[in-house]
């Protein structure tokens, strides 16, 4: 009976990777919407914010990392969307 | 009266000479300390390439001018930026309730001292690489 759940747990061990908060790990880092290019690693391709369980970033930094992406939106350091982009 | 401590962030038409960016920034400068204000320290940027187009330019300069004001001298500030066609973009962010210049002015000194000692190390991590 045991076994099965024995091979689960393995088997997800293996590929499951432990990520860390980058503004945790070095508390030099501050999310600032003057920093458009730190920004730049948390938002995809087409310019959308990416979600905690995709970079990892824990909930009180990417509370922080959220509005400062939305400054740096408004003061045209980062896209609203690739749409708009200029070429 | 209260001083509270704020960042305003402002991006200036591309095609401006750099006098008249000076001038600008001297002008919005001077509404702040007229009210009061503390100026802790202004950051103009290099040219930059914009995200989007803003008023159909590509490009921009911004201005980051960190200081202390009271509240009424925001007021007066965003009428100027409203009014001013060399200004193109711009935001003000209340950074906290208390200003304290000292303590604003740490902010700067560090950011220095940690420029300087990167700039040692570079030129050691150098002179190490000459002497291999």
């Amino acid at each position: 009976m045991q076994r099965p759940q024995q091979n689960r747990y393995k088997r997800r061990r293996i590929y499951v990777r432990r990520k860390v908060c980058r503004f945790c790990a070095d508390k030099s880092l501050v999310a600032d919407y003057k920093q458009p290019d730190l920004l730049k690693s948390f938002i995809t391709e087409r310019g959308k914010i990416l979600p905690r369980r995709v970079t990892g970033t824990c909930a009180k930094h990417q509370r922080r990392l959220t509005n400062a992406i939305k400054k740096a939106r408004i003061m045209a350091l980062l896209p609203f969307t690739s749409g708009h982009a200029i070429e | 009266m209260k001083l509270r401590h704020y960042e305003t962030m402002f991006l200036l038409h591309p095609e401006l000479s750099s006098e008249d960016r000076e001038s600008a920034v001297e002008k919005f400068s001077d509404i702040i300390k007229n009210d009061q204000g503390q100026i802790v320290n202004i950051d103009q940027w290099p040219l930059r390439k914009l995200a989007y187009r803003v008023q159909k330019q590509t490009q921009g300069y911004y201005v980051v001018i960190d200081f202390g004001a009271p509240g009424s001298a925001i007021e007066e500030l965003t009428r100027n930026f409203r009014l001013d066609e060399r200004v193109m973009k711009f935001m003000t962010t209340k950074l906290d309730d208390e200003f304290d210049p000292e303590e604003a002015a740490k902010k700067y000194s560090q950011k220095e001292n940690k420029e300087a000692q990167a700039q040692t190390e570079t030129s050691e991590t150098e002179a190490e690489g000459k002497e291999e």
